[in-house]
């Protein structure tokens, strides 16, 4: 595939590619920035697409960039909450050391707030949270985080923890459930 | 299947993700098991939340940028590159030695590489195409380039319509009317849009979304007619170049109209603020539109 051929494919990822920066940055210049970087160091590596998912590819890129752009200049990064998982507590987030079963708040949530509670998570339980949201499967995840499957599904159990943890913060108090103490302030 | 085994899968289930075989393994256990039912339950919420989150289109602005830097590659010596050549444009590039991929699954790159990423040779076309980058980016976002033609307001519009129609997500809110549309607005634009129109039978409101006018976010509405679909954008005016074509009344206000590439686009301004309309219905419903928007 040529570089002009990727490209006008990649071209066809754009608004996920953006949606996805987005949520990444969380402002609007330093994603348009993100994603007009990807397709800078896409259209330079092109020979190296090996055909398969150009999708997965670009996201993959993103990552990296993100990684050597953002979080290490410009964001301070977010402390690892999903560290743990790859250690000794790696069933973190699953049935026995389950963190937080509580409940969302039996309300409609406005994105507005998921977004915040997005924002509220570190990097990695965002991306991977994201990249599923996405569409990936478990395989393609692991593939454009680079890290072995297993570790995908506990790192996305722990983010999905996490997360609901967050959301608890949004809950008016008459919609908390009885036992109801919130999750942070 | 143990509860060990099911809270395993009870992400996958949450996002359609088990195969039929397992999906019925799971629902038998769920079934005879309440702790794990209130557990797949939660997960089922948590999915739910997630996919109310809007998906937002890619600007017009960087879009542009983004086709003009596939465009660049187009070039003789782009689309025709060997990767032993690409490879060496991209170490010429970066100052590195040649390797595959440096920055995909291997160690990110250094601050003084990332600085090297700008420097210009003129010999090869991914040259080109970053050069295009560093002129735009030393506009972006404070210095939008200047507009030549005075005509390009109407493409602007008409791009944003055609981002607007094929996105799957276009629509970030979705209307119970203007009264929930308008309100979505407040804290995402630095203006608030100026519409009385709630939509009707011949205008049915579908909803709104955030986009942009060359530099500047647009409230952005969509209404039906008929099968078509109607994009208004409301953005401030200043220091855009106005379509030069004779403006003509349309009730009370002066319009200008412009067709391109099969659609039609109506411009107007009114309380400090400009008004875009673009379809492929034909001007005459497009005025009507106009009238119910910005009324006597």
């Amino acid at each position: 595939m040529t570089r002009h051929t990727l490209g006008r494919e990649a071209l066809a990822h754009a608004d996920a590619l953006y949606n996805h920066a987005r949520r990444l940055t969380g402002g609007e210049a330093d994603a348009e920035e993100l994603v007009q970087e990807t397709y800078v160091r896409a259209l330079g590596s092109a020979h190296t697409f090996d055909g398969a998912y150009l999708k997965a590819w670009l996201f993959k890129i993103m990552r990296n960039v993100f990684v050597d752009l953002y979080r290490r200049g410009r964001h301070a990064p977010a402390l690892s909450e999903l560290d743990v998982i790859d250690g000794d507590a790696a069933h973190a987030g699953t049935h026995r050391n389950q963190p937080a079963l509580a409940r969302l708040p039996p309300i409609v949530m406005v994105a507005s707030e998921i977004e915040a509670a997005l924002g509220a998570l570190s990097d990695e339980a965002r991306t991977i949270i994201l990249l599923d949201l996405e569409g990936f499967t478990e395989t393609e995840v692991a593939g454009v985080l680079e890290c072995p499957l297993g570790t995908v599904k506990s790192r996305l159990s722990r983010a999905r923890a996490l997360l609901r943890e967050k959301l608890k913060d949004y809950a008016p108090p008459a919609a908390l459930p009885d036992d109801g103490r919130r999750g942070g302030a | 299947m143990d509860c060990e085994v099911v809270r395993e899968r009870l992400v996958a289930l949450a996002v359609g993700r088990l195969g039929v075989g397992e999906r019925a393994e799971v629902a038998r256990h769920l079934e005879g098991c309440a702790a794990c039912r209130r557990a797949a339950e939660i997960e089922a919420e948590l999915s739910a939340a997630l996919d109310r989150l809007p998906r937002v289109a890619a600007p017009g602005t960087l879009r542009r940028r983004l086709e003009q830097l596939v465009a660049a590659t187009a070039e003789p010596s782009g689309g025709t590159a060997t990767a032993s050549e690409t490879r060496s444009d991209e170490a010429h590039r970066t100052g590195e030695p040649a390797r595959a991929a440096p920055w995909v699954g291997g160690a990110p790159r250094t601050a003084e590489t990332r600085r090297g990423l700008w420097m210009p040779p003129l010999v090869s076309a991914f040259a080109a195409a970053a050069l295009v980058l560093v002129v735009m980016r030393t506009t972006r976002p404070d210095a939008p380039p200047r507009e030549k033609d005075p005509s390009s307001l109407v493409g602007e519009a008409l791009n944003d319509h055609l981002r607007v129609i094929t996105s799957t997500h276009p629509l970030e809110i979705e209307s119970g009317g203007i009264h929930q549309v308008k309100p979505w607005f407040t804290g995402r634009l630095e203006f608030a849009p100026r519409v009385a129109f709630s939509g009707d039978d011949d205008f049915p409101l579908l909803g709104g979304s955030v986009g942009y006018v060359r530099d500047r976010k647009a409230a952005v509405m969509l209404f039906k007619r008929r099968l078509h679909t109607v994009t208004l954008l409301v953005f401030p005016p200043e220091g855009l170049d106005w379509p030069r074509a004779e403006a003509r009344p349309v009730g009370r206000l002066a319009v200008v109209e412009e067709a391109a590439r099969g659609f039609n686009v109506l411009l107007w301004k009114d309380g400090g603020l400009a008004y875009a309309l673009v379809s492929d219905v034909n001007p005459r419903d497009l005025e009507l539109l106009a009238v119910r928007l910005n009324p006597q």
